[in-house]
């Protein structure tokens, strides 16, 4: 019999049958979906945390004080950054084009009636160049602010619109720990990143911070601070720059490059784009190892009815031996039906995935996007899984005695 | 092609020519000691080219047992066969399939037509796995369905037709090959009389066009439309050529 005309008769059989056919298809269908919806998410989780530190730019440099190391004790390292770092760094490295300390915070945040806890960094005006921190209206703080010390702030779009949500909060006050400061600026919106929002943070220079917040002394040597962002000349300059900070901030702690010792971590966008790369990465590979196994359930639904229709059909099968089929043909008819099921429920779960992670593009910020080779895969996979499954109850019916089957009333 | 060369004729075993259907000391044996059952004794007979014979016996005497063989559905435990002068005992499973396909047709008591074909459709089968071309196929078997009278009722379901009618088109679907022969089990076991007087009906007329009939019945009725009977008795043959008429002796 020739394939065409296998399909056509696996076709007239299953659609005889047509709830189990639907049954059968409904694990391939479900696994099927999954795998290309959570594909599509991972790989749109992937994208979206790329994006986020492609914004970065690629020239910048954090230099953050401790080591993932020393974090992990209770006690902080006394030998922490200080403000006196950021300034060295500014002055004594040639490659350097942007140096911007910066002290975390989280204080309440009054205006009028409105109470908001926000976070606040101090930090100084080449935070904006460093960090592509723009305001929308109003401006960031200069040079002359950080030096008096003034009582101005900018704030986030979305902290913003909270504390004055009648409108333009520029030239108003905002009262925190008891003293005023004056608005001069909103950040432009900028969405979270790393666990910090810019849109619900509060930007104040770093010596009014020290000044009236957090104190002149907070470490044995000085003002700590907790980052510094750095912009490197130019992005072929990163990895000089990088090096000199390293070896600069070594001389004043006084350590040496031994791991244990180490005093501050940097990373440059290209660390954190592998670091962001691998977690998704793996991410989205458990995320297809889980819906795989729902696929391996319908493969195992599919090798159990088929191997009750081959049981149900001993008849059919018998007749068919009798007529002239040879172990070959009632194979290949077993098989055929098999990838058929796995085939038709491969495509419909394709398409209910690709719903699915249109939903999850509409209705999240995550990019979530179907590939061709995710579809690729789940159809082949679906297809093989029929094939694979569909072999060992063709091969009992293949096996099957015409006599017993014929027998068998 | 599967049809190898008849065995050469230095082989004192070769049949006459004439013989459509030749079992040579052929034994049947189920199961193994204790449980050991001997379905077919050491039979010997032959059919000749366009005979129209039915097999009698009581039942568990081996009548199923010897037309498996003769089908080709079942091989003799020990023995020899030939069918249209080649000897099938050596043929593989795949030649086999291509001898039950081109050079037999089956009809069995419970017709086995399949539900979720048409009558057309199943009549079309055999031909499918003998790889004939679709719109020839279709058109051998309305014409085989018209030949059995149910020209009709060609796109009914099985179970949209009376036994009687299921079983014409077990019939269709058992000659549109063509076959050397005609194998029938019980054919009209399931049937009322008139039903029955019109399937023998047919098989009169398909055994004038010149096919080999062989039919395994328990109704003496039956039997005596046929030209010769075989009478089996505990996987024996007792009488091999029983005319109608001396039929009342052995009964
Ligand atoms: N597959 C089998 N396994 C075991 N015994 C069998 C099998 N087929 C037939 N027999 C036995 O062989 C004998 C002949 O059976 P069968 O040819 O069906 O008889 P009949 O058709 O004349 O009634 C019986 O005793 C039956 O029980
Ligand atoms: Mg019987």
């Amino acid at each position: 019999m020739d394939i065409w005309e296998s399909f056509k008769m696996a076709g007239r059989t299953l659609s005889a049958n047509r709830m189990r056919s639907s049954l059968t298809m409904l694990g391939i269908i479900i696994g099927n979906a999954s795998v290309i919806a959570m594909i599509g998410v991972g790989q749109g989780a992937q994208r979206y945390a790329a994006e986020q530190f492609q914004s970065l730019g690629t020239d910048v440099i954090f230099v953050i004080t401790g080591t993932d190391n020393a974090r992990r004790n209770v006690i902080a390292p006394p030998n922490r950054l200080v403000l006196a770092d950021a300034e060295a760094l500014a002055t004594q490295i040639g490659v350097v084009r942007a140096v911007a300390p910066q002290i975390n915070g989280s204080e309440l945040v009054i205006a009028g009636n409105n109470t908001r806890r926000a976070t606040i960094i101090g930090t100084t005006p080449s935070y904006s160049e460093v960090r592509n921190a723009d305001v929308s209206s109003g401006r960031f703080f200069n040079a002359d602010d950080v030096r008096r010390n003034a009582r101005v702030v900018t704030i986030g779009s979305a902290l913003s619109r909270e504390l004055f949500p009648q409108g333009n909060p520029v030239g108003q006050q905002v009262r925190i720990r008891g003293t005023s400061y004056e608005i001069i600026g909103v950040m432009a919106e900028k969405g979270a990143f790393l666990g910090t929002n810019q849109d619900d943070t509060l930007f104040m220079p770093i010596s009014t911070v020290t000044n009236r917040l957090v104190g002149q002394r907070t470490s044995p040597y000085g003002v700590a601070i907790q980052v510094i962002n750095v912009s490197a000349r130019s992005p072929r300059e990163v990895a000089v720059a990088e090096f000199q900070i390293a070896n600069l901030l070594r001389l004043r702690h006084q350590t040496t490059g031994d791991a244990a010792e180490e005093t501050f971590t940097i990373r440059t966008q290209r660390d954190a784009l592998e670091i962001v790369g691998n977690i998704t990465r793996a991410l989205t590979i458990m995320l297809a190892a889980i819906a795989g196994i729902s696929l391996l359930v319908g493969g195992i639904g599919i090798m159990n009815i088929m191997l009750v229709s081959v049981t149900e059909r001993t008849q059919e099968i018998g007749l068919r031996k009798a007529i002239g089929a040879s172990q070959s043909d009632i194979l290949s008819q077993f098989m055929i039906e098999a990838v058929i099921l796995s085939l038709l429920g491969g495509l419909v779960g394709t398409g209910i995935g690709v719903g699915g992670v249109l939903l999850v593009a509409i209705a999240t910020p995550l990019q979530a996007g179907v590939s061709l080779a995710a579809i690729g895969l789940a159809v082949g996979v679906s297809g093989s899984i029929g094939l694979f499954f569909g072999v060992y109850p063709a091969r009992q019916a293949a096996r099957l005695d015409p006599i017993v089957a014929l027998r068998s009333v | 092609m599967l049809i190898h060369p008849t065995p050469p004729s230095l082989d004192p075993a070769t049949p006459p020519q004439t013989q459509v259907v030749a079992l040579e000391d052929v034994s049947k044996t189920y199961g193994l000691g204790d449980t050991l059952v001997t379905a077919l004794d050491h039979v010997s007979f032959g059919i000749g080219a366009t005979e129209y014979c039915s097999i009698m016996g009581a039942s568990g005497s081996g009548k199923s047992t010897c037309m498996n063989v003769i089908g080709c559905l079942d091989r003799p435990t020990s023995g020899r066969y030939y069918l249209d002068g080649q000897d099938v005992s050596c043929l593989n499973e795949q030649d086999l399939a291509m001898i039950r396909n081109l050079k037999i047709g089956f009809i069995f008591q419970q017709y086995h037509l399949l539900p979720q074909l048409s009558a057309l459709e199943n009549v079309m089968l055999p031909m499918a796995y003998a790889g004939v071309s679709g719109k020839e196929r279709r058109d051998r078997a309305a014409e085989a369905l018209i030949r059995v009278g149910m020209g009709n009722r060609l796109n009914n379901r099985p179970n949209q037709l009376s036994g009687g009618q299921q079983q014409r088109v077990a019939i269709a679907r058992a000659i549109v090959n063509r076959p050397v022969i005609l194998l029938a089990d019980e054919p009209t076991g399931a049937l009322d009389s008139r039903t029955t007087q019109e399937v023998l009906h047919l098989f009169g007329e398909l055994h004038a066009s010149g096919i080999t009939v062989i039919m395994v019945t328990h109704e003496p009725d039956v039997a005596r439309q046929t030209r010769r009977i075989i009478w089996f008795q505990d996987g024996r043959v007792i009488h091999p050529y029983l005319k109608p008429e001396d039929l009342k002796s052995v009964l």
